[in-house]
């Protein structure tokens, strides 16, 4: 069985133990564990820290399968005889983030944190942190600069050695169990990745994606990423970022937002009431002002209907005094005989024009008249001829004639 | 607004509606006094939320709060 492949294996040192002879741990991860043992002065001869192998070493170590036959007062055993073991580097870790990484992410346990609301305002909020660190203070002080002055609940954890990942995580769960705390912050300083490896534990980070309270990770520095920062609903670079991710809203900021709201709702209801009744009063008082105008407009024309009436009256009267005098003068006239003159003289005048127009007067001044045998007037030569014999009439008197027609002329 | 709000989040977004609503210059009157009613009852909310967080920052320690749950009431 000793002759069987050499492998590799990854994990933590835990539950070291020493006999005079070898050294025994369990090498654990995620999953379980396997019993090692190695030979002291194999042990002694490899390239380890000056404290030598300790609880909590990430390590990679090469070995096989051995067999322990036991003996009266132990029982047999198989486990991992390791003959080299060396610290786990950056590369082996960073492997093992990545597979862990992938195996977590196609569980969709990348997401559920993120689908979570987060509280703009918390009145209480969880944090996990080592007692003593500048993770604390800074947080504080980001929390302080956004005027945020509510309840902070401290989980204080060891944040780097084997014991960490699982001490955060219950403090993590119990945080989340108090029911008013709103949203949890995870943070500490940075450090290497096998420092902050305690954030990349596979329990402590699936704990942390089923969680229903908002978890924000601040864990190590910008250029560090742990797996809890995948995890979580929010990742930061630093506690200061922390602050400003666990409590948005900036409350200096939003008091005086408030502020104008409070104010412009003041000027709207004020405004809106104001303006309307205004307008009411304007609008009450138009049927009044026009009633008024109408009323002036007929106290006027009533003026001037009294007026023109007045008038009327006047004419009329003075019309009719002129017809009176009139009437007066002509009865005034009539009895002084004076209209009796003048129609006297007008039939005088009447009886001189009719008497120029009589025939004697004409025969008086020298003309003749042709009068017919029956005494009608013979007034054209035609009349004369066809006549025969005709009578002139003088003015002194009549004289019977014959007419010539041979010599007559037209 | 009979109810409270949601969150305070909520409020304020109901809050920005309002206001919006009532610079638009189309609500009528009986609507700008509701709205002014209701926007003063969320101011109200809010102002109490963030006095809830002003009042000066408070530290608790989980292990002292988790003793004191488990220690027997007087």
């Amino acid at each position: 069985m000793r002759r069987r492949a050499r492998v590799s294996l990854i994990g933590e040192v835990t539950g070291l133990s020493r006999s005079k002879a070898q050294a025994y741990f369990e090498l654990r991860d995620a999953e379980g564990a396997v019993p090692c043992a190695i030979w002291l002065n194999e042990l002694e001869k490899l390239d380890l820290p000056e404290e030598g192998l300790r609880d909590g070493f990430e390590v990679v170590i090469d070995g096989g399968p051995d067999y322990y036959p036991g003996n009266a007062q132990a029982s047999p055993s198989f486990f991992f005889r390791a003959t080299r073991i060396r610290l786990a580097g950056e590369g082996d870790l960073l492997a093992r983030l990545e597979a862990l990484r992938k195996q977590l992410r196609s569980e969709g346990l990348f997401e559920l944190q993120k689908q979570l609301a987060r509280p703009r305002l918390p009145k209480t909020i969880g944090v996990v942190t080592a007692e003593s660190g500048a993770a604390r203070r800074d947080l504080l002080a980001g929390l302080r600069r956004r005027g945020w002055a509510g309840t902070v609940i401290w989980a204080f954890a060891p944040v780097q050695d084997r014991r960490a990942a699982p001490a955060i995580g219950a403090a993590i769960q119990e945080l989340a169990a108090t029911p008013a705390v709103e949203a949890i912050v995870v943070t500490r300083g940075g450090g290497s990745l096998a420092d902050l490896w305690a954030f990349c534990d596979e329990t402590l980070c699936r704990t942390v994606a089923m969680l229903r309270v908002p978890v924000i990770s601040a864990v190590g520095h910008e250029r560090d990423s742990t797996l809890i920062d995948d995890v979580a609903a929010v990742a930061c670079s630093t506690p200061t970022h922390a602050a400003e991710a666990v409590a948005p809203l900036d409350c200096l900021a939003a008091r005086s937002a408030l502020t104008r709201s409070a104010a412009a709702l003041r000027r709207a209801g004020e405004g809106a009431a104001g303006t309307r009744s205004r307008r009411l009063v304007a609008l009450a008082r138009g049927p009044a002002r026009a009633l008024r105008r109408e009323r002036i407009a007929l106290n006027q024309k009533t003026r001037e209907v009294r007026a023109s009436s007045a008038r009327g009256l006047a004419e009329r009267r003075a019309f009719q005094r002129r017809l009176a005098s009139v009437a007066l003068s002509r009865a005034a006239r009539r009895a002084a005989g004076a209209e009796a003159d003048s129609r006297r003289e007008a039939l005088r005048r009447a009886e001189v024009a009719f008497r120029a127009h009589e025939p004697e007067r004409t025969l008086e001044r020298g003309y003749a008249l042709a009068e017919d045998p029956a005494g009608e007037p013979v007034t054209s030569a035609t009349a004369a001829i066809a006549a025969g014999r005709v009578r002139l009439r003088f003015a002194d008197g009549r004289v019977g004639a014959e007419i010539d027609k041979d010599r007559s002329e037209a | 607004m009979s109810e409270k709000p949601e969150s305070y989040e909520a409020a304020v977004e109901r809050l920005e509606q309002i206001i919006d609503r009532l610079d638009s210059g189309q609500a009528g009157l009986r609507e700008t006094l509701e709205l002014c009613r209701e926007g003063r009852e969320l101011v109200t909310y809010c102002s109490a939320e963030l006095d809830a967080v002003s009042e000066g920052l408070k530290e608790l320690r989980l292990d002292e709060l988790a003793a004191r749950l488990e220690s027997p009431q007087p």
